[in-house]
């Protein structure tokens, strides 16, 4: 098995490729020759001759000779961007290559947020009302806001990641923000065209977790809260929702199978909800692949997400059925990554010179660096996940707090001291946090200790000390320059 | 004595009298422009109660008063004199800006190639610290003529004492050649200013407005101009690291540099210098890690550290005795050699030539930069500087390279047959007569373009050569280089190297001077 991505990722597959005793392949990089997902490889396949602009991970022609070279007969593409890729799918079908994710079909149709709407309307999905499809100019767009009532939020829709995105809250507005998402679309995706939805003020990111076979098994392992996120970038997620009770569960997982029945999906996916106040739920969209955040799901379900994924793809027939799903405790992520929480979460890449992670029997810990590692620009800026679980919410947070406290790394500024915040926060602690929670709700990002501003000061007082003495503390010796060798000394004063 | 007789009286009024130039009044002015008065910085920079003063009662000669009155005042606006600085002599001279706009007189410029003179004959350091308006106008030529004899004064001291401006103030018009021809120039950020025509003659004869920030301000001559080799936010720290800088020097040429005797808890084997250069050769990493790593704890001072970036010079110690480090830069544009970087190095190493300061060099350079701009502005005639400085210099003389040494770029910097002592080479050096890429075109230049898949042949031919040639054992074998070394042995390769090398002694072929292409 190929693995055509990096990181923690990387090594997470192979850990358990290697309990199924399948032989993995891992490729090295020039960026990163020495990285830490290398030594978790069977095979490493040296590429660091490939000097090229593109990064080799998004090279689909250059994926397949590698796998070929190698001799992988299945390429697992982890959440990277080819994940979601339908052509990258067809290219490794078309080469005899297992590609271990759902069918091109699904990914296509998934990943077009036009069609995958259309579908999940022809299957009566609750959505937020939007355009049927895409929109043209703004004034269709103001005609179909005025019918749906604003706010609404305009989409690219080959988007994701929060580009090509635009809230409006009245007409006035919509000319503007039409051009602007249409272009950032355009330079973001190579596709302008952009369609508008409802958009639902401070709601919940709660997502389903769903696992499909070959023969048309369809089931859900429950749900995650993504709402901690930032310009829709996730920081934090658990499982399960305490938004959710178990009425709400049975019914938006049902909708979520529904969803993947409808493209005959199989393989792991996660289909993306709103959830507002009245806990209406909203088909969001679906994405089809492993997530980051898997491990919450695993933490909660016991069931090993990638091995079902090299399982499925390997034609076999789904063992779990619904009703052996049970959700038991509750399982907390904080994404660690090399960003500096001070400065509007900037990345700080860096080299991590030293990294100390808890362990424990409620703790994992999902990472693709060590000590001496390198966090590159050209990549993204993750340490480390940290996963950690308890019997109930307050017990998980209280675990993750201790864990936190635990965790350590020099090197490079990291997102520690705002989740060590927010473990402390009310909103946070109750679980009526929305995704509107950091914009909104927090006036700082990062925890100042009791003893901080003190800290400061004693550590300013030691450098200025320090400094004082060092300029005065030297002790130099003039009169040393004045003793020579008389060898040295003759000739030198023999040349003036 | 009778100290309440006449004499004594008027000895005490004068005391007096001068005391009361040095008024809260005058000190004030300057506080508010952000500087303080030539006291304070005379103060700052001895040790207390070191520095004597001398002429401190001159007047100003006596001249026409057509043009304004000359006022009465004690010292004509320059403090000169001599004291102990971490406890050796030096001698200094300060400009007040409070007397006269500290502009030069007659009498003011006497007092300074007094001190001069005196600095000469005593082997000292000698410090000017400038604030001054210029020549003094109503003086006329007995002014101009005082900046003459102080430009002789420093010319002749060149290369006997270190001699070292700070510019706290203005210094325009011929008084700027005063800093310019002593050995390194400190500047203050934002208070001090030097030109050769201010803003206002710019303004007359070329129509352009531009403030004295922009024209000659402390930042413009560190990055631009390469005028200032070190500069600061405020007097107070320019002042300080100025303290610092000296005690790398000898006082003079005959002496060796003064010794830090601390104990240097520094181990003379560390193993992160072998993570410093990364494998992949087009990267890039700061060799100041590596001059770190290599000099004693925390003992380099940068200097000229914001012109020719692409070439880093300073001081360090190594236990505890002063050397130059010369070292390529990857970090800013690869470490090439351009005529910036070329004159700054050349000059560092002269300065370190004549007070016999050994230097090390740290080599990664891929070549001279190419290009019009820097052909006809004569990279021929600036690169030829760093050549003839490197091969001039007689001090003890040690190269280390860690990476690229190609071409001509790696005979100039410092090899073997240039008269390097010793020439050191880390495992990922390449050394050879181009790089890999511009090597592999020229030499298979048919090959290639017979070829179906020339993208491939060209990487394989490049492996090829790298694995072949641009490596340091062929070097090594045949006794180009002296050794290859573990990266993590380099400090104490290069202690026991300036070891050997400490009476080095290399005769002169006797000559007026050397004709170096300037």
């Amino acid at each position: 098995m190929l693995i055509a991505n990096r990181g923690e990722i990387a090594v997470r597959i192979m850990k358990t490729a290697h309990e199924m005793n399948i032989e993995t392949v891992a490729i090295q990089t020039a960026t990163e020759p020495n990285a830490m997902y290398l030594s978790s490889a069977d095979i490493i396949f040296d590429n660091t001759e490939d000097v090229s602009e593109i990064p080799v991970f998004l090279d689909i022609e250059k994926l397949i000779a590698i796998a070929q070279k190698s001799g992988a007969n299945a390429v697992h593409p982890g959440y990277g961007f080819l994940a979601e890729n339908a052509y990258f799918a067809q290219k490794c079908i078309d080469n005899k290559i297992i590609f271990i994710g759902p069918s091109p079909d699904a990914i296509y149709k998934m990943g077009n947020k036009t069609i995958a709407r259309k579908i999940a309307l022809a299957s009566g999905i609750p959505m937020a009302m939007g355009s049927e499809g895409n929109i043209s100019d703004e004034e269709e767009a103001v005609k179909i806001a005025e019918k749906i009532g604003y706010p609404v939020i305009i989409k690219a829709a080959s988007g994701g990641g929060g580009r090509g995105m635009r809230i409006v809250r009245k007409s006035e507005e919509m000319e503007k923000m039409f051009i602007i998402a249409s272009k950032e679309a355009e330079k973001a995706f190579n596709d302008p065209s952009v369609f508008i939805e409802k958009y639902i003020e401070n709601p919940k990111h709660i997502e389903f977790q769903i696992l499909g076979d070959t023969k048309g098994n369809v089931i859900h392992l429950g749900e995650r809260e993504c709402s901690i996120q930032r310009k829709h970038q996730k920081l934090l997620e658990e499982a399960p929702s305490s938004a959710l009770d178990k009425a709400l569960r049975d019914k938006m997982g049902n909708t979520a199978i529904e969803i993947a029945k409808a493209v005959n999906y199989h393989s792991a996916g996660t289909v993306e909800f709103l959830l507002d106040s009245e806990k209406n739920f909203y088909f969001m969209e679906m994405n089809t692949r492993i997530q980051v955040e898997h491990p919450v799901t695993e933490a909660i379900t016991n069931i090993d997400l990638i091995e079902q994924q090299i399982r499925i793809a390997n034609g076999e027939e789904l063992l779990l059925k619904q009703k052996d799903i049970k959700l038991k405790g509750w399982a907390i992520e904080c994404r660690i990554n090399a960003e500096d929480v001070q400065s509007g979460f900037a990345p700080d890449p860096g080299k991590i010179m030293m990294m100390n992670m808890p362990a424990g029997a409620n703790i994992r810990v999902d990472t693709g660096v060590r000590e001496g590692s390198a966090i590159v620009a050209s990549f993204d800026s993750m340490i480390a996940k940290l996963i950690v679980s308890g019997k109930d919410r307050k017990d998980a947070i209280k675990n993750c707090k201790l864990s936190l406290d635990k965790v350590w790394i020099k090197g490079t500024k990291t997102t520690l001291p705002f989740f060590r915040m927010l473990m402390r926060h009310q909103k946070f602690q109750d679980g009526t946090f929305t995704t509107a929670f950091i914009e909104k709700d927090l006036d700082k990002f990062y925890l100042n200790s009791e003893y901080e501003e003190m800290l400061a000061a004693w550590l300013a007082t030691k450098l200025f000390i320090e400094e004082n003495l060092s300029d005065d503390s030297i002790n130099i010796d003039f009169e040393h320059g004045k003793e020579m060798s008389p060898w040295l000394l003759n000739k030198r004063l023999n040349q003036f | 004595m009778d100290v309440s007789g006449k004499s004594f009286k008027a000895f005490l009024e004068r005391e007096e009298a001068l005391k009361n130039q040095y008024n809260t009044k005058n000190a004030q002015k300057q506080h508010a422009k952000g500087k303080l008065t030539a006291h304070e910085r005379i103060n700052l920079l001895f040790d207390k109660n070191t520095f004597e003063e001398i002429d401190a009662f001159v007047t100003p000669a006596s001249q026409p008063v057509e043009f304004g009155r000359i006022e009465r005042t004690y010292g004509d606006g320059v403090i000169a004199g001599h004291g102990k600085i971490n406890g050796r002599l030096v001698f200094a001279y300060a400009q007040d800006f409070t007397v006269m706009g500290g502009s030069l007189g007659l009498v003011h410029s006497k007092k300074i190639t007094k001190i001069q003179e005196m600095a000469l004959k005593m082997g000292a350091p000698i410090i000017g610290m400038m604030d001054s308006g210029g020549a003094r106008i109503q003086e006329g030529v007995a002014s101009l003529s005082g900046y003459a004899s102080i430009f002789h004064n420093i010319i002749q001291s060149s290369g006997i004492i270190p001699q070292i401006s700070v510019i706290m103030g203005p210094a325009a018009g011929g008084a700027v050649y005063s800093p310019a021809l002593t050995d390194f120039v400190f500047m203050v950020n934002h208070t001090s200013y030097m030109f050769v025509t201010g803003p206002n003659v710019v303004k007359e004869v070329l129509n352009e407005e531009v403030t004295s920030d922009e024209l000659g301000g402390a930042e413009i001559h560190a990055r631009k101009s390469g005028v200032a080799h070190m500069i600061y936010d405020d007097e107070e720290n320019t002042i300080l690291a100025l303290k610092k800088f000296l005690a790398y020097l000898p006082s003079n040429n005959v002496e060796n540099p003064p010794v830090v005797t601390d104990d240097v808890t520094c181990s003379d084997i560390n193993e992160k210098l072998r993570d410093i250069v990364p494998d992949d050769p087009n990267k890039a990493y700061d060799v100041k890690d590596v001059i770190n790593l290599v000099a004693d704890k925390n003992s380099f001072f940068e200097t000229s550290e914001l012109f020719g970036a692409s070439l880093v010079t300073g001081f360090a110690r190594m236990k505890g005795k002063t050397v130059g480090i010369v070292a390529n830069q990857p970090k800013v544009l690869a470490g090439v050699l351009d005529i910036d970087s070329s004159t700054k190095g050349a000059r560092f190493i002269r300065f370190c030539d004549a007070f016999n300061i050994p230097i090390i060099t740290f080599e990664d350079v891929p070549g001279f930069l190419p290009g019009m701009d820097q052909e006809h502005s004569g990279i021929i005639r600036h690169g030829a500087k760093l050549l003839f400085a490197y091969s001039e210099a007689n001090v003890p003389k040690i190269t280390v390279i860690l990476r690229k040494a190609y071409g001509g770029a790696f005979i100039v910097m410092n090899s073997k047959f240039l008269g390097g002592d010793f020439s050191f080479a880390w495992p990922t050096a390449e050394i050879a007569v181009m790089g890999p890429d511009g090597a592999v075109a020229i030499l298979y230049r048919n090959e290639l373009a017979a070829s179906d898949n020339p993208l491939e042949l060209k990487k394989e031919l490049v492996k090829k050569y790298r694995d072949k040639i641009a490596n340091p054992f062929i070097a090594d074998e045949s006794g180009y280089i002296d050794e290859v070394i573990d990266p993590a042995v380099t400090r104490k390769k290069l202690l026991s190297a300036l070891n050997a090398l400490s009476n080095k002694w290399v005769k002169v072929p006797s000559r007026k001077h050397g004709n170096m292409p300037l």
